[in-house]
C-alpha cells in the first residue's frame, strides 16, 4: 500500500445510484476504492464498497480488515429478527473478498472480476433483505397469535368488535406467506455447473447466512400464523352469522307473539259477539 | 445357532456384521476375522507423532447422495450422530494457473474453451441424468450406460487445454488413466464434482470415528492378528476355514463364509476345493482390474499459506492430476497445517517404490506459487501406499447381477459370500451397498433355514 493509499481522509464519491451524498470510502484504502449506494427491495438503502486489488490479495489484509470494519460500523444495522446475523460475513473467494453486513457490503479483488461479484452481491443483498423484512412481519404477527389465538377457537361478546382488527392481520399473514412464496426460487436455487464466479458467491452467501434454513423456517411460522388467522376468519364468520341469525329468531318470535295476540283479541271479539 | 465367519476387519466386514445382527431374527454367532491388529482398512485417521494432529491416510471424503436418492451410508453416519463437515473445492491448477470456474476458465483458453466444456458438461449430463448417476453399479442401471474407452470420449473433444483440464480435475477419482476406464466410470467422475449429483462430506474428527462407532456397537467377536489362510470344504455343508493367529495353526467350521477382503488380499487366499479354486479364479478375473492410491502427508508447523477459501481440497496437475488435501482447513482453529496429496493411477503405482523423503520432495515441488511451502516448515511426513486397492472398471467391462457379484460359486458353495467395494465403484458407499446385499442374502437364508427345521 502506497502513502497515497494510505490518506488517512476519507475521500467522497458521487452516489452512481441513488444520487444521495455523504457517502465516503473509509481511509487507508487505496485511491482506486469506490462506493456505491444502491436500493435493494424492500426499498432499503445498501453500500457497497468497491476495492480493486491486482492478484491475489495477499497484501491487503489490512484493506479487508478496514473494509469489514467499515461493513460492521454500528448504528446502520435495521432492526433484524433475533436469529439474523449481526456480525458482517467474509468470503474469500479465488482471489477475491467480499464482506456482507444487512446494511453494508464490500468487494475486493482484481478489476476484470469486480462487476461479477457487484451483481452477486447484491442480489443477494436484496433477496437477503426481502427475507429479513417478512421475517420481521412475521415475527409480529407470531407475537399477536398469542392474544388472538382465543379468538380462533370462539368469540366472546367483544369478538365482533375486533373483526376488522383480525381481518387486517389476516391479511398481513397472507402477504407475508406470498412474499416468501415469491422469493422461495430465489432462496432455493440449485447450484450451477460448472460454476461461474458469482454463482460461487451466492451459494457462499446463502449458505454462511443459512438463507434456506431460514427461509423454511418463517415458512413455517407463517403457515402457522395464517392457520390462526384463518380459524379467526371462520370463527367471525360464524359470529355474524349467528347474530343475523338471532335477530331473524327474534323476528320470528315477535310476529309470533304479535299473532298469538291477535287471535286472542279475535277470539275475545267474537266470544262478546255471541 | 448358526456359526458365521466375516474374514476382513475392513469396512466391508464391519458393515456385513453390522447389518447381518440388524437383519437377524434368530440368534447368530458372527466371527471377524483380521489379518492385522487393527480394524478399520482404508478408513484410516492416524496422528502425528510430532504434534496431536489426525489426518486421513485413506478414505479421505463420503459421498451424499442424498439429494438424489436414499443414502444409507449417510444414514448410518447420523444414526451414530456423527458430525459432518461438507467438503468442496472447484480449483484446478493447471501451469500453475488456478482455474476455479468459467470466468478463470475463459481467461485463461478463451471463449471457445469455454463453449467446449459447456457442450462437454451438457453432453455429459444427457448420457447421465442425477438419477442414472445414483443407480449406477446396481442392477436398475440399465444397459443404456456408455461402455466404451473414456480416452476416446476426452480425445473427441476439440479443445487441447480442455482435455487437459478434465483430465486433470478427475485422475485422482479415476486411479487409473482414461485408457483404461469406461465412458459411464469417466462420466460418474466428472459429474461428480455436480452439487446436482452428489456431495462430498466427511466425518469432523476424522472418518475413522466411523468404524469405531461400529465397533463399539457390534456384538460379534473379533479375532485380531488371525490370518486366513485356507478355504475348504467342512462338515455338512459348512465352510473350513483354516487360521493362523497367536495361537497357533487351527481350522473351525463355519455355515457361512463372508470373504471382506481387497482384490490382492483375495488373490492370495487359498481355496482347498477345486470347484471352488475354479469359482474364485473366475471371480477374480473378471474383477482384477487394480488401481492405485498413494497418499503424502506432510505436517506444518502452522496453517499454509493457502488462500483462505472454504475450498477442503484443490487439483494439480502434477503426477498426471494429483489431489491435494487442505485438511487444516477444515478446522479454523488448526495451530497446524496439514496438507495431503492424493496421487493416483500409473503414478501412483511406479512412485510407490520412491523412498518417503523423495516423495515428500516430489510433492513440495508440486506446490505453485500461492500455495509454495518452505520444506523447512515441515514437521512431519506420513506416507501411506495404497497399491492395488481399489478397481478401475475398465472399458467395456460389463458388471455382473448382484448375486452373481456377491456369490461366486452360488450352486456348489451356497455358504460363500463375497463383499468389497471393488464390486461397485471402490468407495466406501459402494462397499456398503455390498454388505447390505449379502447380509440381506443370508439373513434370509439363515430364516428359511430356520423355518425348515
Amino acid at each position: 500500500m502506497t502513502a497515497k493509499d494510505q490518506d488517512a481522509t476519507a475521500r467522497h464519491d458521487v452516489d452512481a445510484d441513488s444520487g444521495a451524498t455523504g457517502l465516503a470510502v473509509p481511509g487507508g484504502l487505496p485511491t482506486t476504492a469506490g462506493l456505491r449506494r444502491v436500493m435493494v427491495p424492500p426499498g432499503r438503502a445498501f453500500d457497497l464498497l468497491i476495492v480493486p486489488t491486482e492478484g491475489e490479495p495477499a497484501d491487503s489484509g489490512d484493506w479487508i480488515e478496514r473494509a469489514r470494519l467499515w461493513t460492521a460500523a454500528p448504528g446502520l444495522l435495521p432492526k433484524q429478527p433475533a436469529a439474523h446475523t449481526a456480525v458482517p460475513v467474509l468470503i474469500p473467494l479465488y482471489g477475491c473478498h467480499v464482506i456482507w453486513a444487512p446494511a453494508r457490503g464490500a468487494v475486493l479483488g482484481p478489476t476484470g472480476r469486480l462487476d461479477q461479484l457487484q451483481v452477486s452481491l447484491l442480489e443477494f443483498a436484496g433477496c437477503e433483505a426481502d427475507l429479513a423484512d417478512l421475517e420481521l412481519r412475521c415475527n409480529r404477527l407470531l407475537a399477536a397469535t398469542e392474544g388472538d389465538a382465543a379468538a380462533a377457537f370462539e368469540f366472546d361478546e367483544r369478538g365482533p368488535d375486533r373483526r376488522a382488527e383480525l381481518a387486517s392481520r389476516f391479511q398481513e399473514a397472507v402477504a407475508v406467506r406470498r412474499g416468501l412464496a415469491a422469493l422461495g426460487p430465489a432462496v432455493h436455487v440449485p447450484p450451477v455447473h460448472p460454476p461461474t464466479l458469482a454463482s460461487q458467491l451466492a451459494e457462499r452467501l446463502r449458505d454462511r447466512t443459512r438463507l434456506p434454513e431460514r427461509h423454511e423456517l418463517v415458512t413455517d411460522r407463517a403457515d402457522f400464523v395464517l392457520q390462526i388467522y384463518e380459524a379467526c376468519g371462520q370463527r367471525a364468520s360464524e359470529a355474524a352469522i349467528a347474530r343475523r341469525q338471532m335477530g331473524l329468531e327474534w323476528a320470528i318470535i315477535v310476529i309470533l307473539v304479535a299473532q298469538l295476540a291477535l287471535m286472542i283479541v279475535e277470539l275475545l271479539a267474537s266470544r262478546n259477539s255471541t | 445357532m448358526p456359526q458365521i465367519a466375516i474374514v476382513g476387519g475392513g469396512p466391508g466386514g464391519l458393515f456385513t456384521a453390522w447389518h447381518l445382527e440388524q437383519l437377524a431374527t434368530a440368534p447368530i454367532e458372527i466371527t471377524i476375522f483380521e489379518a492385522t491388529d487393527r480394524v478399520g482398512g482404508k478408513v484410516i485417521t492416524p496422528r502425528f507423532t510430532a504434534a496431536p494432529v489426525h489426518y486421513e491416510a485413506g478414505a479421505a471424503e463420503l459421498y451424499d447422495y442424498s439429494p438424489v436418492g436414499d443414502d444409507p451410508l449417510r444414514e448410518l453416519v447420523e444414526s451414530f450422530g456423527l458430525p459432518t463437515v461438507a467438503l468442496g473445492g472447484s480449483r484446478v491448477y493447471v501451469g500453475g494457473r488456478a482455474i476455479a470456474n468459467l470466468d478463470d476458465l475463459r481467461d485463461a483458453y478463451g471463449d471457445r474453451a469455454c463453449r467446449d466444456l459447456g457442450n462437454f458438461d451438457t453432453w455429459a449430463r444427457s448420457v447421465m441424468t442425477p438419477r442414472e448417476f445414483f443407480a449406477s453399479g446396481s442392477d436398475h442401471a440399465g444397459s443404456a450406460e456408455p461402455s466404451g474407452r473414456f480416452d476416446t470420449t476426452l480425445a473427441a473433444l476439440p479443445s487441447r487445454e480442455i482435455r487437459h483440464y478434465l483430465e486433470t480435475m478427475i485422475h485422482s477419482d479415476l486411479a487409473t488413466p482414461p485408457a483404461a476406464t469406461s465412458v459411464a466410470y469417466g462420466l460418474q467422475n466428472y459429474l461428480m464434482n455436480d452439487p446436482a449429483y452428489m456431495r462430498l462430506y466427511c466425518i469432523a474428527g476424522g472418518n475413522e470415528q466411523l468404524i469405531d462407532a461400529l465397533v463399539a456397537r457390534l456384538a460379534a467377536t473379533m479375532r485380531r492378528s488371525t490370518v486366513v489362510e485356507q478355504v475348504g470344504e467342512g462338515s455338512a455343508d459348512q465352510l473350513r476355514l483354516t487360521l493362523l493367529g497367536h495361537e497357533g495353526r487351527r481350522e473351525a467350521d463355519f455355515d457361512i463364509v463372508v470373504l471382506a477382503l481387497p482384490m490382492d488380499a483375495l488373490g492370495r487366499l487359498a481355496f482347498a476345493s477345486g470347484s471352488l479354486a475354479a469359482a474364485m479364479q473366475r471371480h477374480l478375473a473378471h474383477h482384477d482390474h487394480p488401481a492405485h492410491y498413494l497418499r503424502i502427508t506432510l505436517l506444518l508447523d502452522g496453517p499454509p499459506h493457502t488462500p483462505t477459501d472454504d475450498d477442503g481440497y484443490l487439483m494439480l496437475d502434477a503426477f498426471g492430476g494429483c489431489c491435494l488435501y487442505l485438511e487444516s482447513a477444515r478446522e479454523p482453529e488448526a495451530r497446524h497445517g496439514v496438507l495431503g496429496w492424493l496421487l493416483g493411477g500409473a503414478a501412483a503405482e511406479s512412485m510407490a517404490a520412491w523412498s518417503d523423503a523423495d516423495l515428500v520432495t516430489a510433492a513440495l515441488a508440486t506446490l505453485p506459487d500461492p500455495l509454495a511451502v518452505d520444506p523447512e516448515r515441515v514437521l512431519e511426513a506420513r506416507v501411506h501406499r495404497w497399491t492395488g486397492a481399489v478397481s478401475s472398471l475398465p472399458g467395456g467391462w460389463q458388471p455382473l447381477s448382484q448375486d452373481q457379484r456377491h456369490r461366486p460359486a452360488a450352486k456348489t458353495h451356497p455358504g460363500l459370500f463375497v463383499v468389497g467395494d471393488y464390486l461397485y465403484d471402490s468407495t466406501l458407499n459402494g462397499v456398503l451397498d455390498s454388505a447390505e446385499h449379502v447380509a440381506g442374502c443370508v439373513a434370509a437364508e439363515l430364516t428359511d433355514h430356520a423355518r425348515e427345521i
